[in-house]
Order: C-alpha cells, then sequence, then structure tokens
C-alpha cells in the first residue's frame, strides 16, 4: 500500500478553452511498469508534461515517497529522479551524442566541460544495458533507433529512477519493440519504476503490470494487466465497443492508375534515407498501402511523387500520361488528389478561414472565379456543401478560422476538400495521424468509399493496424527501397515486421505487380 | 612591399570591428534572436565612447588608458541598448526583424538630437590621438613589425583577445553548449533544465558587449575618434552580419570572413595609392559598392548549403506556464 | 512577472487592432515627451504642444510630404502581406528618384507627357531595385532582409556617384542637383504655398486598388495564402517563386513612385524645383514606411491614414524646433512607436486566436472532446521551422 514511489492525486490542467486533464489520478508503484492509455487528444501527454515539470496544474499535487513535492521545471523533476523519454525526441541536431546526453548535467571544471569523464560514463551505462550508440555520431547522422538509445541513455546518465516513455514505439519496427519492452522489463526488474505512454493495446498486454486509462480529459480507472483484456481495455479507452476492422468489400481492381517506374530521389539530409528505383502501379479500385518504419523514404518519395520535390530519376505516369515533371498544379488537374502528411504545415492555410481553405486546389477554376477576380458567393456555397457532406464540424461554418478548428475537423475538411475535387488518384498520408477513434473510424471509411467510386488509392501508414485492416495490397519500404509485396488476408504482422526491419527482402519487380498480386506468400 | 603593409596595417583595424560584431551578432543568433539592430549598437556604443573621451578621456593624459576605459563604457552601454531587444523578442515574442529596424532607427535620432541639442554639431568630435606609430621592441622586427605592430591600434590586440576567448567559450564551455542548443532546439534545452529565456539574454546581451565595444573601435579606426549620427557605422553592423552568414555562424571562420571584407573596404578606400587600381581609372563610387556587392554574390553562392541556427528568430514560448 | 499583466491586460476583448496602434502611438508620443523633459524641461511642455498641434497648420503640406510616406508604406505593407520584409524601401525610393530626375533632366518630350513618363520611369527604377533582392529570395534561397540593405547601399552609392558625374543633373557649387524642367513637375493642385499634387491623389487610388487585388483577386488569394503559410501555397500549387519576384516588383514600384512623387513635385517658387543632394546616406524614407506600414496592419486603406498621421507629426517636428528642440526628436519617436508596435502586431495576433478560440468554437470543441490542443502537429509545427 505504501509503496507507490510517485502519485499524482487529483490532478486538474486547463488550457484556454479545454479542460485537458480533469481530476485525475495516478499512483506508480516502485519497480512496475505502469502504462498510462489513452486515445489522442484523451491527456496523456499533458499529464505527464505535468509530471515532467513543463506545465503547473491548477489543482492537484503530486507526491513521492508519499511526500508533497513541487516539480516547477525539469530541473525539478530531474532532482526528483524523473526522466522521460519524449514522443518527439528532445535532441540537439548538429550536436554529439555524447553532448545530447550531458546537455544540461555536464560534468564541468570552472565552467570548461570535461568531456572525457562524462564519455567514460556514458559508455559504461551504454555497455550495462546494452544500448549501442557512438559518443562521437552526430545525431542528424544516426538512424531513429540509436537515437532512441540516446533518450534512454540520458536518463540513466542523470541516474534517474522513475522512467516516462512518452509513444516510445510509433518509430519502431516489431522487432526492435520487442526489445524495447525486454529493456523496460529489465529496468524495472532492477527496481526503476517505469511509466508506458501508449494507446497500443498489444504492448500493454506484453509488458505492463498495471493500466491507467484515461478518456477525454477524465480518469477511467486502473486496472492489473493480468486481470483485465484487450478488449475490456480498448472498451474503456474508447468508451464503447470498437470494431477495429474496417468493413470493406474485396477489392476489384481495374485500370492502372498511377505507374511509377525506376524513381530514385536523392535524400535531403543525411538523417532520411534517399529513395531508390521503386517501382509500382496502383489501379482504379484497390488501395495500396505503402508501409514501413518513419523515416525509410516515405516520405521522400511523395514528396517527389506528388511535385513537392524533384526526383532524382526514373518517370511517373497518372492515367496513362507522363507526370513526372509536371508542376504540382497540372498534376492536381490531371487527377491527383494528396491528403498531405502535415496538415498544419502543407494542409491548410491557418489563417485562412474554411471556405478559403475549401477551395485550396480550385480557387482558379471557373467557377470560383472570373476574369482574376474571386467568386465570394460561390465558394461559400461551396464550402457550404462540403461542410453538409462531409459533417465539418466548426463554430462559424464556412467562416471559421481554420486555426481555431479541433485537429479532426481540420482533417476532415482535407479530405472534403481533396475527396470532392476531380479526382482519379487519391494520396493519402498518415490520415489518421492524432486523430481520436471516431474520427478514425470516419477517415477510413471515407478511403473505402473513394476506392469503391473506382478511384485507385495510394495510402502511406506507419500504423500497422491501419495497414493490415485499410489496404488491399501492401508495399514494404525500407531505405528507399520496396523490400516486399503482401496481401493483407495472408500475411502476418510479424512478417511484415521482418521485412520493415531490413531483415528479410525480396525481389519485388512490376512485372509480378501485373501477374496479380494475391500470390506473394514467399 | 610598402602596399602590402600599408594594407595590412590599414585592414586591421577595419577587420576588427567587424568581426567584434559580428561575433556578437553569432552570440546573439546561436541563442535564437536576430540582433538585425547591430547597426545602432554600434553607433551607440561610438556615441558614449566619444562622449566619456571628451569628457573624461582626453582629459588623462594617457591615450591608450583613455581608450580601453571608453571602451569598456561603450561595452556596457551596448548591453544595456541590447535590453530593449531582449525584453522585445525574447518576453515580448515580438518580430525581431521589426524591432532591430526600430532600435536601427532610433540610435541616428537620438545621436543627431543630442548632439544638435548640446553640441551643436551632427557628432561628437574628440581631440585625442591612439594611434600607435611603432610598439616598442615588437615594432622593430623585420616584416613581422611593420606588419601587425606598426601604425597600428590597441584595438586590434584587444580584438584578437576577444577573438580567442569567444572561440573558447564558444566550444568548451559549458555556457557555449547550452548557448547552441537553445538556438538550434530550445525545447531539448528547455527539457533538460536549462533556462532558455536566460540563454538567450545573455547571447543578445553578448552581442550588446561586443556591438558596442565594436562600434566604439570603429569610432577609433575609421572615424578617426569621432562619431557622427549621419554618417553612423556606414553599414558596418548590416556588413558584420554578412560576415557571420559567411562565417557560417562560426567564430573561427567569421574571424577569415571579417579580413576578407575588411580587406575588400581598405582597397576600396585606397585607389589612390594602389598605382595598378588607379590607373584603371575606376570610379572611386564603384569601390565604395564593393563591400556591398560582394556581400550578395557571397550569400548567392553560399545560402545553399548555409545553416542558419533553426530556432533562431522563432520567440520561445513555454506554453501557458 | 509583469510580462504575464500586460498580457493577460492587452488579451482583453475589445483590444483590437485599431487600439494596438493607438497603444503604439501613445507610447511612443510618451517617450518623445520623457526625452524632451530630460533634455529641455523648460520648454519640453511647448515643443510638445507643437509637435502635437504643428500639423493642424499645415494642413496641405501634411498631405504633400505624406504621399512619398503612403507610397513606402504601401510599398513594405504589401511586401509583407506576402510574408516577406522590404526594408529595402529605401534603395528602391532612391532609384525611383533618379530615374524619374533622369528622365525629367535628360529627355525632352512634350509638355503633355513629360511628367507622366518621369513618373513611369521612376516606378521601373524602383521596380528594378525590388526586383532583384526578390530574385535572390526566390532562386537562390537568400534572406531578402540583408539584400534589401545591402541594396540600400548600393543603390544609393550608384546615384549619387551617377549625379555627381552628371553636368546636366548636378550643379557642383550648390552640391545639388538643378531645378528640373517645369514639364516634369507634377501638376499642381493649386493651394497657395503648398507643393500638393495630384501625386497625393493617385496614391490614394493606388491604395485602393492594392487593397482590391489583395482581397478580391485570386492573385491576392495566393499572396496572403503564401505570406501565412508558404508550404501549403506551394502543396496547393501556387507558383511561390513567381509571387515573390511579382510581389518584390510591386512592392519596388511602390517606393519608386514614392522616389519619383517626391522628387517631382510642383515648386511653390516659379522656376525652380525639388532638388537632390548626394551625401551618401541612405534615406530615411523607406525606414519611415516600415512605421507607416506597421501601423496600418500593412491594409492598403489604412495606411493612407498611417502616412499622412505620421507625416503630421513630422511637421509638427520641425516646428519643435522653435522651442529649442530639434526635428530628429520625431525620428526617436517615430522609432519607439515602431519598436511597440512589434509586439503589438503580436499580441494582436495571439488576440485572435484567443478570441476564436474562446467564443463560438467552445461548442465546436467540447463535444469534439480534443481535450488537448492537437499534440501532434503542434509539436510538428514547432519542430519544423
Amino acid at each position: 500500500m505504501d509503496n507507490y514511489i510517485i502519485e499524482m492525486l487529483n490532478i486538474t490542467k486547463e488550457f484556454p478553452g479545454i479542460i485537458a486533464n480533469d481530476n485525475i489520478t495516478l499512483q506508480l508503484k516502485k519497480g512496475e511498469v505502469h502504462a498510462l492509455l489513452g486515445e489522442n487528444g484523451a491527456g496523456k501527454s499533458t499529464l505527464m508534461s505535468v509530471l515532467f515539470g513543463l506545465y503547473t496544474p491548477e489543482k492537484g499535487e503530486i507526491r513521492k515517497n508519499g511526500q508533497v513535492v513541487k516539480i516547477n521545471n525539469p530541473n525539478d523533476a530531474n532532482d526528483l529522479g524523473i526522466g522521460m523519454v519524449h514522443q518527439h525526441f528532445k535532441l540537439v541536431e548538429i550536436f554529439t551524442v555524447l553532448e545530447n546526453i550531458i546537455l544540461g548535467v555536464e560534468p564541468s571544471k570552472m565552467g570548461v566541460i570535461d568531456k572525457k569523464e562524462a564519455r567514460e560514463k556514458v559508455l559504461a551505462l551504454s555497455e550495462k544495458y546494452g544500448l549501442k550508440i557512438d559518443p562521437d555520431a552526430v545525431i542528424e547522422k544516426i538512424s531513429v533507433g540509436m537515437q532512441q538509445r540516446v533518450e534512454i541513455l540520458k536518463m540513466l546518465y542523470r541516474e534517474n529512477e522513475i522512467l516516462i516513455f512518452d509513444e516510445p514505439t510509433a518509430v519502431l519496427t516489431p522487432q526492435e519493440i520487442d526489445e524495447l519492452m525486454a529493456i523496460m522489463r529489465g529496468f524495472a526488474e532492477e527496481g526503476k519504476s517505469i511509466l508506458f505512454i501508449t494507446h497500443k493495446l498489444n504492448e500493454i498486454m506484453a509488458v505492463a503490470d498495471r493500466c491507467t486509462v484515461l478518456r477525454k480529459g477524465k480518469y477511467i480507472g486502473t486496472v492489473d494487466i493480468k486481470d483485465t483484456t484487450k478488449e475490456e481495455l480498448s472498451k474503456m479507452m474508447v468508451g464503447r465497443d470498437v470494431n477495429f476492422k474496417v468493413d470493406k468489400e474485396d477489392a476489384k481492381p481495374a485500370e492502372t492508375v498511377l505507374s511509377v517506374r525506376n524513381v530514385t530521389v536523392k535524400a535531403k539530409n543525411a538523417a532520411a534515407h534517399s529513395v531508390t528505383n521503386v517501382s509500382f502501379d496502383v489501379k482504379a479500385g484497390e488501395i495500396v498501402c505503402l508501409a514501413g518504419i518513419d523515416g525509410n523514404g516515405q516520405s521522400e518519395f511523395i514528396e517527389a511523387l506528388t511535385g513537392l520535390e524533384k526526383l532524382t530519376s526514373g518517370t511517373i505516369e497518372l492515367c496513362g500520361k507522363d507526370i513526372t515533371k509536371a508542376s504540382i498544379r497540372a498534376k492536381s488537374k490531371g487527377g491527383m488528389s494528396h491528403v498531405p502528411e502535415d496538415r498544419h504545415k502543407h494542409g491548410l492555410v491557418l489563417d485562412y478561414t474554411l471556405e478559403d481553405n475549401m477551395v485550396l486546389q480550385r480557387y482558379y477554376e471557373p467557377e470560383f472565379q472570373s476574369k482574376g477576380f474571386l467568386k465570394r458567393k460561390a465558394i461559400t456555397e461551396y464550402s457550404d456543401k462540403l461542410i453538409k457532406k462531409f459533417d465539418v464540424r466548426s463554430g462559424q461554418g464556412s467562416a471559421t478560422i481554420s486555426r481555431s478548428m479541433s485537429g479532426g475537423n481540420q482533417q476532415k475538411a482535407i479530405v472534403a476538400r481533396e475527396l470532392d475535387k476531380e479526382h482519379k488518384l487519391l494520396i493519402a498520408v498518415q490520415p489518421t495521424r492524432g486523430l481520436d477513434v471516431g474520427a478514425i473510424e470516419y477517415i477510413h471509411k471515407q478511403i473505402v468509399e473513394d476506392r469503391d467510386k473506382g478511384r485507385g488509392v495510394l495510402l502511406v501508414s506507419l500504423e500497422l493496424d491501419e495497414v493490415m485492416n485499410v489496404s488491399d495490397r501492401i508495399l514494404v519500404m525500407y531505405e528507399g527501397e520496396i523490400v516486399g509485396e503482401f496481401d493483407p488476408k495472408t500475411v502476418t504482422v510479424e512478417e511484415l515486421g521482418l521485412y520493415m526491419a531490413g531483415a528479410k527482402r525480396d525481389n519485388v519487380s512490376v512485372e509480378t505487380v501485373k501477374e496479380g498480386s494475391d500470390n506473394e506468400e514467399i | 612591399m610598402s602596399v602590402v603593409y600599408y594594407l595590412i596595417q590599414n585592414t586591421l583595424p577595419v577587420a576588427i570591428p567587424l568581426l567584434l560584431v559580428a561575433l556578437g551578432g553569432m552570440f546573439a543568433e546561436r541563442s535564437g534572436v536576430i540582433n538585425l539592430a547591430l547597426e545602432g549598437t554600434m553607433l551607440w556604443g561610438a556615441f558614449f565612447g566619444c562622449l566619456f573621451t571628451l569628457f573624461v578621456g582626453q582629459n588623462m593624459g594617457n591615450a591608450q588608458v583613455a581608450l580601453i576605459l571608453a571602451a569598456i563604457v561603450s561595452a556596457v552601454m551596448g548591453i544595456v541598448f541590447s535590453l530593449a531587444l531582449s525584453f522585445a523578442a525574447i518576453n515580448m515574442s515580438a518580430d525581431q526583424t521589426i524591432v532591430g529596424t526600430a532600435l536601427n532607427m532610433l540610435v541616428p535620432g537620438a545621436v543627431l538630437l543630442t548632439s544638435k541639442m548640446f553640441f551643436n554639431s551632427d557628432g561628437i568630435t574628440t581631440n585625442i590621438t591612439y594611434y600607435i606609430k611603432k610598439v616598442p621592441v615588437l615594432g622593430d622586427i623585420p616584416v613581422i613589425g611593420p606588419m601587425f605592430f606598426q601604425k597600428t591600434y590597441i584595438t586590434v590586440y584587444i580584438g584578437f583577445i576577444i577573438l580567442a576567448i569567444s572561440i573558447f567559450v564558444f566550444y568548451k564551455t559549458k555556457f557555449g553548449l547550452r548557448l547552441r542548443a537553445c538556438g538550434e532546439h530550445p525545447q531539448a534545452a528547455d527539457s533538460v533544465g536549462i533556462n532558455v529565456y536566460k540563454m538567450r539574454y545573455a547571447g543578445v546581451s553578448i552581442s550588446g558587449l561586443l556591438g558596442g565595444l565594436g562600434g566604439y573601435f570603429y569610432a577609433v579606426g575609421v572615424m578617426d575618434g569621432n562619431c557622427n549620427g549621419h554618417t553612423g557605422v556606414a553599414g558596418f553592423g548590416f556588413l558584420a552580419l554578412a560576415v557571420m552568414i559567411f562565417g557560417q555562424w562560426k567564430p573561427e571562420k567569421i574571424f577569415f570572413a571579417a579580413l576578407f571584407f575588411a580587406f575588400l573596404r581598405t582597397l576600396a578606400y585606397s585607389v589612390a595609392l594602389i598605382p595598378f587600381l588607379d590607373n584603371l581609372g575606376i570610379n572611386q563610387a564603384y569601390y565604395k559598392m564593393l563591400p556591398y556587392v560582394a556581400t550578395m554574390v557571397v550569400l548567392a553562392f553560399t545560402s545553399k548549403n548555409s545553416r542558419a541556427p533553426k530556432a533562431e528568430g522563432i520567440p520561445y514560448d513555454k506554453g501557458s506556464r | 512577472m509583469k510580462k504575464f499583466n500586460l498580457r493577460e491586460f492587452t488579451a482583453s476583448p475589445g483590444f483590437n487592432s485599431f487600439t494596438a496602434t493607438l497603444l503604439a502611438i501613445f507610447l511612443g508620443m510618451l517617450f518623445g515627451l520623457i526625452v524632451m523633459l530630460a533634455a529641455n524641461p523648460a520648454n519640453a511642455l511647448e515643443g510638445f504642444s507643437r509637435i502635437l498641434t504643428g500639423g493642424m497648420r499645415r494642413i496641405p503640406d501634411v498631405f504633400y510630404y505624406a504621399t512619398p510616406l503612403i507610397m513606402t508604406g504601401l510599398s513594405v505593407g504589401f511586401a509583407f502581406k506576402m510574408g516577406m520584409f522590404n526594408i529595402g524601401a529605401s534603395g528602391q525610393y532612391t532609384m525611383g528618384m533618379f530615374f524619374a530626375m533622369y528622365v525629367g533632366f535628360m529627355f525632352n518630350l512634350p509638355p503633355a507627357i513629360h511628367c507622366f513618363v518621369c513618373v513611369i520611369a521612376g516606378m521601373i527604377g524602383g521596380i528594378l531595385w525590388g526586383l532583384i533582392p526578390g530574385f535572390f529570395k526566390a532562386y537562390l534561397n537568400v534572406n531578402e532582409v540583408i539584400t534589401s540593405i545591402m541594396f540600400n547601399y548600393i543603390g544609393m552609392y550608384l546615384v549619387d556617384m551617377l549625379v555627381q558625374g552628371n553636368a546636366t543633373m548636378y550643379v557642383s557649387s550648390k552640391t545639388r542637383t538643378a531645378y528640373l524642367p517645369a514639364s516634369a513637375q507634377l501638376t499642381s493642385l493649386g493651394i497657395k504655398g503648398s507643393s500638393l499634387s495630384v501625386a497625393f491623389i493617385v496614391a490614394i487610388v493606388i491604395a485602393i486598388i492594392l487593397y482590391v487585388v489583395l482581397n478580391k483577386t485570386t492573385f491576392g488569394y495566393e499572396l496572403r495564402a503564401t505570406g501565412f503559410n508558404a508550404n501549403a501555397a506551394t502543396y496547393a500549387g501556387m507558383n511561390g517563386k513567381r509571387n515573390i519576384v511579382i510581389t518584390m516588383a510591386i512592392a519596388g514600384a511602390m517606393s519608386g513612385l514614392g522616389g519619383a512623387f517626391a522628387i517631382l513635385a510642383p515648386s511653390t517658387i516659379a522656376g525652380s524645383s525639388m532638388t537632390y543632394e548626394p551625401v551618401n546616406i541612405v534615406t530615411q524614407a523607406g525606414f519611415t514606411g516600415i512605421a507607416v506600414a506597421l501601423l496600418g496592419s500593412s491594409n492598403p486603406i489604412a495606411t493612407i491614414f498611417t502616412g499622412i498621421f505620421v507625416s503630421y507629426i513630422y511637421r509638427g517636428g520641425t516646428l519643435a524646433s522653435l522651442a529649442g528642440f530639434k526635428p530628429e526628436i520625431i525620428d526617436v519617436v517615430i522609432a519607439v512607436i515602431i519598436y511597440f508596435s512589434a509586439f503589438s502586431m503580436v499580441l494582436n495576433a495571439a488576440f485572435r486566436s484567443k478570441i476564436s478560440k474562446a467564443f463560438g468554437h467552445d461548442n465546436i470543441v467540447k463535444p469534439n472532446a480534443n481535450a488537448e490542443p492537437d499534440p501532434v502537429p503542434a509539436e510538428a509545427e514547432s519542430e519544423e521551422v
């Protein structure tokens, strides 16, 4: 009973207009792996930021070993032995591994850094826990996996005993995830306490001792993993029974919509992989999913495909027309719709009204302008129509400034715009990133409907569940190459994982694609 | 040979202000704040340095001591001035470029106003000789002597010392590492307990110090110990920013960039003394444009590969803390 | 701690763009008063009241001096709308002035069109000096701030050299340019003792045209989209590079016209004209334009009024010398106004987003129950800049 090392009691944290954490309690035992489960936007990150001293809560208290403590900044958290691996790594890209590990706690004499001492300590830790790193490598040049090891070493270097992992598995292959789970268990056995933030139920079942569930900023409950099931957890998380399976008929692939041949793209920076010799087809009426671990060239490939960046060599055909060198506008007019990876960076002009964003790809069409002057009325009417059709919710309808809308509705607006536009091919890049289950289901449904209307869909996803459930055909990209092609009905997640990690690869040629794609058992 | 000596002797006193101010810009930008106000900071520092000299320095008897004291005054005033940028940029999340422009406009106006009201002139004219004809002993060394220890100013030596200190602080100390982290990834710095606001204040203050000092050294090395609200520092603060970009935000490279620009400028103003250039008969105004044109050319060629601090110019906001 | 109080205060409803501008002006004037009190306490109040009221006695002059300011203000503001900082308005202004002057002196044209051609030439001069930084930005990825500053100096040295080297234009004994022929001068509005010309009306018309272009046309739509989010503009297939160049050309044209309007203004004394003195100093006109644009939140219509306001206090400033002060006090006041408007813009932006969160959208955010402000993209945003 008294062996709680950290207790967060009745924490309330408000942001303007939103209660992110509403009276939440979380108790962490010494030596346990405690999962914190919730959907995107459930308040997990906020709660952890409170524990880490990044936010100050309006109400509630934090106790360590029964004593009330005040955590006003990360230094206080560190002094209490709390460390955190952030979902988006907090690493200075131009610094070396060693510099990143010691930043903030540099061993020094008269302000001059003593790197020798630091290096020895880091190497010893790396050895002890099997966290392989090169202390002199520059962060931007090492793999994401090693970057994560650097983050873990940062905590160990500070001798933290309460370790927070914020969605640590998103960037890892299934095999790497297993390794991480083992490392986490190892820490726990050594007496360290682990807080593991995730929305993936399998991982919780595999590694956690107990689990606290949040939903919409509220505390739902804490359960022992050995007494619960995946289904029960998912019900607690979403608040209703969830059918993770996407309802869809078998694909009826027709004519080729997109044909990519030998596309090669040079990498922009050293950390990203270049794209080498990628060839495949997408046919009308099928959903092809480009799967892979983040940073394996998917983004670079899509940027080249859509025209945001130049490709080095190769050809792209859209409905039989060569669009390799075509401008973005020409591709768009030629029938390409693109739901971009980053809705804030590319998808929306956040300071524009919703209606202005609804015509972002079409404002120049005669329907919306005449002699260079915008037809305001036509734009508003069109926007109102889309809002209704796609159930986009916003404060003042078409006149709403897009920035003020929730992430889910922003994404819905983009999907509405891209789907309603005349198109033959839909490219959707991580279309459900950061959304809650309701919005995810909705967007999946829309994508499948679009397929059934005879459009070709190229879906890029990092989420294996999405890959398995939505797609009709899976292409795995590893280090910028297509290393395998699969039928989601016959392949297993483990098998995909091996390909995503580069442990296995086939020679995928376009010919095999043409002969039919459902015999890829290999 | 005398032309070579002449060029070196005249390049260094020009290079040092550029170097110091560019280093100042570097400290500010590596902490994440663009200091476009360096032009104004220079004139500000020069003005107070000259003011000190007028009332105190030139009656002291020892010109070199007077120079050092005036330099300290200008450095301190530079720091004070930079607080206006820090407050706006760090506390108020203001647009740094606009604030810098405002501060650049403020100084000439203020200097002219004060000078006209109290000295009935456009600036401050002092009566003191900082010029060192020959450093004892060292000045007699062949070749090196005439290059570095004759017809020079003490500012040159101070400049080299500051360069050495800057390199050391920047690369070897805890402070330098933390400063650089704030300009690249302030969220990362914050997450390991570094106070980004404080580090940025420090970076901007150093740039104020070096900007004020560089301004006074400009007055010493280029303006004969005077300052003028109309001509100001003739775009040196802006050139220093170009020097900093050309130097890739790294102190050792900035040094060479400063030498390059100072050399061009010295060349422009020495055309009459260099028979070859003089014979070409090109209007001197073209030479005067040379440093600015060179900046454009250099930027055009380097900008594709240049790597500015990632977080520069972006106000850091912790969120709702 | 102070910072938070100030922020809360300024974030209250009703604190809109207009009051933010007024606040910046108030703080700037207050600062000016303090400086005056410090410099000469006995005459400070008299000097200050002359600044405040001096312009009233010379309204036509206020309009006359406002004309180039409105033009440089439009120039800076137009580039701002596209997310660019045109600090090179001074160089464009100088080039415009020179081009206009050159045609005025060197071309013998029928009086009916001479002046018109001069104005067009001035516009072309400005366009040229705006285009080049535009090209550098669009095609070589060089930040426009540094290039435009360099072009201020290059333009200034170039013009001074060309003026001094031209015997028709330059009177070396007076170290000034000669008088322009009357045919090159703008048509006066006929107000006695004032140089106010049709240019003032033209400036207003141009401001209105720019307003329409920005808000009603597809070009304006693209331009503002690029200013808000250049990546999204690219994604939407807009030609960002071309738009950058066009925007800088238009901005340059505005400043160039400003320079032309200034030098071609009709003289109140028969047989004379405005003159230019080459002194190797970058003109203040473009920098004042920054103040005009900022105070007007880059809105072309508002720029007309802020241009008149800035001109007004400059007129008052010249009268402050009657109380023993110098006109430079106004430069100080303007600088301080720009300083404060740099945050009032930020305060406004913060305020806008707060309003939209606090009102109207509450009912949207809550049912969707995105209990946190959309964590993923928020992070992505901060990392990508």
